[in-house]
């Protein structure tokens, strides 16, 4: 299978001399392409911090990230925001909407920032719409949607561009159960029909279950990792489980 | 305790309040350099004229309070917007168990800090203006600049501390005011909360932006055909027909606007050209009434700083040929009375004992109609535009005409030749041709003049462009005749020209403006009950300048005023819009936004914002320009004068706001 993403020996350290926080301490794993990976962990274990060095927002102190045989952790500052233009695409867990435009526009936008050409546009948007059910609510705006359209519209513009890694955090956060089981299984079917790469960061173990393979981070290491294989959800949620709970902490978020 | 929070808050937002504080000073600035002019040298120079002075002062004060009541206005709403913001700032405060009063204490300190600040600073920036505006008045004023000295005004400085401080007070009242109605929710959530955009429906804005459309061309057809001439109530329809559709055109441009840009794909899906739509369609949606109003505002102050330039140079032009003697006087002829005591401008004189001295030349003349009007000589060339403003300019009527014997008496006294005049033949003294291009037509045309079914060949070429007298008139017409012309003639004036001594320069005028005194005060009226009104040459050029700088003067006052007004009230909306719009940047730029690209947006949204209400009032001025132009007639200068002006100012604010919202915006994370 082909690596998209691989993480080499990165640390991430906060603070100056004498009083050092490591925030990433010597994590390494990889994602092959059409992989759905989920990253857990307690706060503060450095998950957030672990995205944000991948999604390119933050840099690592050492190590390499390589995301489609390019070192992003030597790009310039340009180059970078082409990469995160380019390559990513990203889920948050407060949608980040632009409430003054539409469904369409939002979604638009991600296009029209590559300067896509402009018939290609509408023909790629209505695709996404179709692939993520929300080809009805495409000329509504973010104030007449629930959160789960919203999080599906934020869904689609992050695919809409076709990049070699989604990028999602804390994707059912901001949602009531309803939503994020839908939202979820439009996630698995990405995944599954479309070979998407997904890279899913959530405490939430439900929510964990619909990867395919969950590392645990403590402390800004991994510290345990377990692959669904050929188990079915319901199996693969009680191993997660058992591990967060051996993880300790955040019993409150177990159910 | 409270006072220190106050100056840190005032130091922390400083780049909240940097367009307040500017705004402040400007505008204490320029009302102080407007209120110290009475005191300027060159004004003083003027003081011999009381009267002047007496209309000077009080068309300032009254200006004064006016301009005090629109910047009342607009420090309220400045202020308005800096609580708006802050909003969440004092909701903290109040989670922290401080009451009402005890942030409205914080806020008293934070106004009079600023309004402090900002007084000292614009009283001393305006000592240093006015002193530009004192050259520009003694230019005016052509008093030459030899007794120009460094003048502070005390009476100035004490009447803006007043006005200001007045105003500083009423907005801390207005605080306390708008704090006691807060709720503590609101002020808290006051970020969330989000303009609704008012007009939604594609067909009905276009439908308005169509009747916007009518209405304003209407308006314009309705000011063009009549100018300014239309009565009252005729003019005061179409101003309420102007606004309405100026109203209606900032209500549904917006919204027209965005489906128009959404036909087109190629604009609309380049860059992030739908999100530039977007939030411009709903600023404007939400602002359109104070958009309105500063689109008229900035109308007006076009038209202003047009006018008052143009009048300057309208005078000085028309003054040219009407400056060649030092002084004249004319008896209105009583046609009815044969006695030559009350018809004779000589036998007047000497009645009430005026006497010439050998040294001032002077030269006695009659001036007669004729019995033939410039309508029917001209009619050919006329349009009805023309025909209204030679009505309107007294100039309409019988042709003034004089004797060629007469005529070479009075050029006589400047040193020219006599002229000779066939019995056949007529001269043209006029400079209407400045104003159209009618008379030189006629002359080119045709070269007779029918009087009385005679024909008389013009003997000039073009006009004689010097008049027979002084006058502070702008238009004359005469025509020279022959002496022994054989139409019907009326006496009208009987009149002299006098040229001093330049030895004896100024005791001759003296003598000459004290006699004139007193002929307008009717003081001789029981000796002679005949009507003599006379001038001399630097009256006349002291009432002209006079009223020149006084028109330039407040025209600069109010329109300096009404600009900085809507410069800072746009420049505020905007950064106030900027800080609310700071989550939809932010999630801009997490999608992969460029920041030249958001730059870019901020600047078009910006220059769109700014751009718009300019564009509107600068037709608007075009219109009404024309519609004014048969009063003066516009010169290139004062075009050139008064759109730099504009343009710097306003161009300021705009700068001063775009790097604002960048800044506030960049630097948000």
């Amino acid at each position: 299978m082909q690596n998209i993403l691989s993480v080499e020996k990165i640390e991430k350290y906060y603070g100056n001399k004498g009083n050092i926080t490591k925030a990433i301490d010597n994590i390494s794993f990889r994602v092959s392409k059409g992989e759905f990976l989920g990253i857990m962990g307690p706060s503060g274990s450095g998950k957030t911090t672990l995205l944000n060095c991948i999604s390119t927002i933050d840099n690592v102190t050492t190590g390499k990230i390589i995301i489609n045989n390019k070192d992003i952790t030597v790009l310039k500052a340009k180059a970078l925001e082409e990469f995160r233009r380019d390559e990513l695409g990203f889920i948050f867990q407060d949608f980040n909407l632009l409430d003054t435009l539409s469904a369409y526009e939002n979604i638009a936008l991600a296009l029209t920032i590559q300067k896509r050409d402009v018939k290609e546009i509408d023909h790629l948007i209505k695709n996404v719409a179709k692939k993520l059910e929300i080809t009805e609510i495409l000329n509504k705006f973010p104030f007449q949607l629930s959160g789960g359209q919203k999080q599906r519209v934020a869904c689609a513009r992050a695919l809409v561009t076709d990049p070699s890694l989604i990028l999602a955090d804390e994707p059912t956060g901001a949602l009531d159960s309803k939503s994020a089981r839908l939202l979820l299984d439009s996630f698995e079917k990405l995944n599954k029909e479309y070979q998407s790469t997904i890279l899913m960061v959530t405490h939430d173990s439900f929510t964990a279950s619909y990867a395919n393979r969950i590392l645990f981070i403590k402390d800004g290491r991994i510290f345990n990792e377990i692959i669904r294989g050929n188990d079915t959800r319901k199996e693969f949620f009680n191993k997660i489980i058992e591990v967060v709970t051996l993880l300790g902490g955040d019993v409150g978020n177990v159910l | 305790m409270y006072s220190k929070i106050a100056i840190n808050n005032v130091k922390m937002s400083f780049r909240d309040y940097a367009i307040y504080f500017l705004t402040l000073t400007l505008a204490v600035c320029i009302f102080y350099s407007f209120n110290s002019i009475e005191s300027q040298n060159a004004i003083l120079e003027l003081n011999k004229n009381a009267t002047f002075m007496l209309t000077l002062n009080k068309l300032i004060a009254g200006t004064s309070i006016f301009v005090s009541f629109v910047l009342g206005g607009l420090i309220i709403y400045a202020n308005k917007f800096l609580i708006k913001k802050r909003k969440k700032e004092l909701g903290i405060y109040m989670t922290l168990g401080m009451s009402k009063g005890k942030i409205s204490i914080i806020l008293l300190f934070e106004t009079f800090l600023i309004g402090t600040v900002s007084l000292v600073a614009g009283i001393l920036l305006g000592i240093i203006g006015s002193q530009g505006l004192s050259i520009l008045v003694a230019n005016i004023l052509s008093v030459d600049m030899d007794k120009y000295k460094f003048v502070i005004s005390s009476s100035a400085v004490i009447k803006s501390i007043l006005y200001f401080g007045i105003i500083f007070l009423l907005v801390m009242i207005f605080n306390q005011f708008t704090i006691s109605k807060y709720k503590l929710i609101d002020m808290l959530n006051a970020a969330k909360k989000n303009e609704e955009v008012k007009l939604k429906n594609a067909f009905v804005s276009v439908l308005l932006f169509m009747l916007s459309m009518v209405l304003l061309t209407i308006a314009y057809t309705r000011i063009l055909k009549t100018g300014l001439n239309a009565d009252n109530t005729e003019l005061l329809v179409t101003i309420t027909i102007g606004f309405i559709g100026t109203l209606l055109f900032f209500f549904s441009l917006s919204n027209f606007f965005v489906h128009i840009v959404q036909k087109s794909k190629r604009i609309y899906l380049k860059d992030i050209n739908i999100f530039i739509i977007r939030q411009i369609n709903n600023k404007i949606n939400t602002n359109f009434l104070s958009m309105t109003l500063i689109c008229l505002m900035l109308f007006v102050t076009i038209t202003l700083l047009f006018a008052a330039f143009d009048l300057k140079g309208t005078i000085d032009r028309n003054s040219a040929g009407n400056r060649d003697y030092d002084a004249s006087a004319f008896l209105i002829v009583d046609n009815k009375n044969e006695n030559t005591m009350v018809n004779d401008i000589e036998e007047y004189l000497n009645a009430i004992n005026f006497k010439f001295s050998t040294n001032e030349k002077h030269a006695f003349y009659s001036e007669y109609k004729l019995n033939i009007t410039i309508e029917d000589l001209l009619s050919k060339y006329l349009s009805m535009q023309e025909q209204i403003h030679l009505e309107q300019n007294y100039l309409g009527g019988k042709i003034s005409a004089i004797t060629i014997s007469d005529y070479n008496s009075i050029i006589k006294l400047n040193g020219y030749d006599p002229i000779e005049l066939k019995k056949n033949e007529v001269l043209v003294v006029s400079n209407y041709s400045r104003v159209n291009s009618a008379l030189p037509d006629y002359m080119k045309n045709e070269n007779i003049i029918n009087i009385e079914n005679k024909a008389y060949t013009i003997k000039n070429q073009a006009p004689i462009e010097e008049n027979i007298k002084v006058t502070g008139g702008n238009e004359f017409f005469y025509l020279v005749i022959p002496d022994n012309f054989s139409g019907d003639l009326q006496l009208e004036f009987t009149s002299f020209n006098v040229i001093y001594d330049d030895n004896n320069y100024e005791n001759s005028e003296e003598k000459f403006s004290n006699l004139f005194n007193n002929l307008f005060e009717d003081k001789y009226r029981d000796i002679n009950p005949a009507l003599v009104i006379g001038s001399t040459k630097n009256q006349i050029q002291d009432k002209d300048n006079g009223f020149a700088a006084l028109i330039v003067f407040l025209g600069l006052f109010l329109g300096l005023i009404f600009i900085i007004s809507s410069a800072a009230i746009m420049a505020l909306q905007q950064l106030s819009d900027a800080s609310d719009s700071l989550e939809r940047y932010k999630s801009l730029k997490k999608i992969g936004v460029t920041e030249k690209l958001i730059n870019k947006a901020i600047l078009r949204q910006s220059l769109i914002y700014f751009l718009l209400p300019l564009g509107l009032a600068v037709i608007h001025s075009i219109v009404g320009i024309s519609a004014v132009n048969n009063i003066f007639t516009f010169h290139y200068q004062s075009i050139i004068v008064s759109s730099s002006l504009l343009l710097i100012i306003y161009g300021a604010y705009f700068y001063a706001t775009y790097a604002g919202v960048k800044n506030i915006i960049n630097n948000s994370n």
